[in-house]
């Protein structure tokens, strides 16, 4: 890529064209500066610090929504609900997406990989909010399919979603079969992306399909998994749509996250300084986690295969 | 286990997995089929047990009642409208700036590229508030350009068109030159038509995208006539109840079509653009 620019550089004479670019960028700049860079440093920078109801005028209050959030119960159960979202999610996709990778890319005829393919990344395209409906049925304790599978097999039915720690992990499961595709487009990419040469050799010197694994494809694959856990870690953090579409926070608070909050004190209890200061320490935890997941990179992401 | 041949071991190694892999899928793909055979239903069956996965009756009748009860050719229109007018000028907004990026030299150029591709990185949540008041101050509540306006910047697209666009030889850009064709011309008439495969990548991203968007119209949207489809179908379930789930679900499978329809539609193309995104180099 470096000798294309520089190649160009010497076609076009190194002349400046400051005037057509921007003109090419600014719908994009624009919209970006008013819908997205705009917004985040209203939230962190301002409206954080203040008290807005949309009715009154915005009233400055330093950091009075900060000490209500620390000492917020509501906010405590939604913090360790978020983490507890992205302790069960965030290995269940890492790993079940490598595993669903790893079996679709063996050797096996093309119309069946295809099938499992689509099957796998089927529900990742279509609306939450109508897979939401279809599975809050499922969830159903009286009625619903999971609980006649299980007393067919005898076994108890389960409270899906009548219990607070059954709902949390209703809802995992659900975000696991709606997104785990994903996840797992990914590694099936990286996967292919691994020379057949290597592991024609490796088995050529007679190694197990479990060392060609760990030797090979794994520390080839390291980026494609760095790049599934950090996606995953901050999609996780924020989640909303299946909490809400699911259980709306409940039963009781169970199911309530921090993005969850966010949206009910803003838009539910028109506490909008309040909700920009919750916003603001969300960013905070993605934006920590990003620098984390960067600097670690270096310890054991393997890019010297280019 | 002496008496297996190895061959024979490799067989039923790959027979179980066969196995366990059809099972899978058929967890991922389920819950379709339920919904499709519940929604054929007579709604007061629909909660009877066993359940169906293959339908055993055709109550064509629910799909006409999904339309008849609920303002659900409304939901669709405004759905199909947003999406289509958000693709058609997301599509020119992000090629231009692919284009910027990967063509023209200019003052400011990485931190432009830095900043609009933080942009992926900032929760929605966190941008809310603000992009509320300002849809307010705008004037554009409650309408389709709500939930238009916010969505033209796509930073992950302009990320791909830019790659894409990079790997065009610039030949064509000199012939074009030498034909005297301004940076304009250039872009309009060589590099886009040359970019089908990104532009693809872009138009299902932020099709699906549109049609599958929740968040959006809950913020924004509150009366029925404008709502779309993801917040219809919500809106439609809770005051329906558990009583003639069927009719929801008719609702429901109508929902799924759309972006099905588009993913297969650009299938090829999807692939091709998640290599192009740099994880390949």
């Amino acid at each position: 890529m470096n000798e294309l620019v520089t190649k160009k550089k010497k076609l076009f004479s190194g002349k400046k064209e400051n005037l057509t670019a921007y003109l090419f960028l600014s719908p994009a700049l624009v919209t970006f500066f008013v819908f997205i860079g705009g917004p985040i440093f209203a939230t962190i920078f301002f409206l954080d610090f203040s008290k807005y109801n949309i009715i009154s005028p915005i009233k400055i209050v330093g950091i009075q929504n900060f000490a209500r959030m620390f000492a917020d119960p509501e906010m405590a159960v939604a913090f360790i609900n978020t983490l507890k979202f992205v302790v069960i999610l965030v290995p269940l996709h890492v790993f079940i997406a490598l595993i669903l990778a790893l079996l679709v890319t063996r050797k096996i005829s093309t119309p069946f990989k295809y099938f499992y393919r689509t099957s796998i990344y089927f529900p990742t395209i279509v609306t939450v909010s109508a897979v939401t409906v279809v599975w809050t049925y499922l969830f159903n304790y009286d009625f619903g399919v999971l609980n006649y599978l299980l007393n067919v097999l005898n076994l108890n039915s389960v409270p899906w979603l009548k219990s607070g720690s059954w709902a949390l992990v209703s809802v995992a499961i659900f975000s696991v079969w709606k997104n785990v595709g994903n996840s797992f487009i990914f590694y099936v990419i990286g996967l292919q992306n691994i020379p057949d040469t290597y592991i024609e050799a490796a088995q050529i010197d007679g190694a197990s399909p479990l060392r060609i694994f760990f030797n090979i494809k794994l520390p080839l694959l390291s980026p494609t998994v760095f790049f599934v856990l950090t996606i995953n870690l901050i999609a996780c953090v924020q989640i909303f749509d299946e909490p809400f579409l699911i259980t709306n926070g409940g039963p009781g608070d169970s199911t309530q996250t921090i993005a969850w909050q966010i949206y009910t004190q803003a838009f539910r209890n028109f506490n909008m300084g309040y909700a920009s200061a919750i916003a603001t320490f969300l960013f905070i935890i993605i934006a920590v986690i990003t620098m984390i997941q960067f600097s670690l990179q270096n310890k054991w992401v393997n890019y010297d295969y280019e | 286990m002496n008496f297996i041949s190895a061959g024979a071991k490799k067989t039923i190694l790959r027979i179980a997995l066969g196995f366990i892999m059809i099972l899978l899928c058929a967890i991922f793909l389920l819950p379709f089929f339920w919904a499709i055979s519940t929604s054929l239903r007579l709604p007061k069956d629909s909660f009877n047990l066993p359940p169906q996965f293959f339908p055993t009756s055709f109550c064509i009748q629910n799909y006409e009642m999904v339309f008849s009860t609920f303002p659900f050719l409304k939901f669709i229109l405004n759905s199909l409208l947003v999406a289509v007018v958000l693709t058609i000028s997301q599509v020119i907004i992000t090629t231009m700036a692919g284009y910027a990026f990967a063509r023209l030299h200019f003052a400011g150029k990485n931190i432009c590229f830095f900043l609009i591709l933080s942009g992926i990185m900032i929760p929605i949540s966190s941008i809310i508030i603000p992009q509320f008041m300002v849809v307010k101050s705008l004037g554009i509540m409650d309408s389709q350009l709500a939930i238009i306006l916010p969505y033209l910047i796509n930073p992950m697209g302009i990320f791909l068109v830019k790659q894409f666009m990079q790997t065009i030889p610039s030949s064509y850009d000199e012939a074009a030159i030498i034909d005297g064709a301004g940076k304009f011309r250039i872009y309009w008439n060589v590099i886009l038509p040359m970019s089908v495969p990104a532009l693809a990548v872009v138009v299902v991203m932020t099709f699906v995208g549109s049609w599958n968007n929740f968040f959006g119209p809950l913020i924004y949207i509150s009366s029925w006539d404008k709502m779309t489809l993801p917040l219809g179908l919500n809106v439609l379930s809770s005051s329906l109840g558990n009583g003639d789930i069927s009719v929801i679900l008719a609702g429901v499978v109508i929902a799924f079509i759309p972006p099905i329809l588009i993913y297969i539609f650009g299938q090829k193309y999807l692939l091709q653009g998640t290599t192009l995104s740099g994880l390949k180099s």
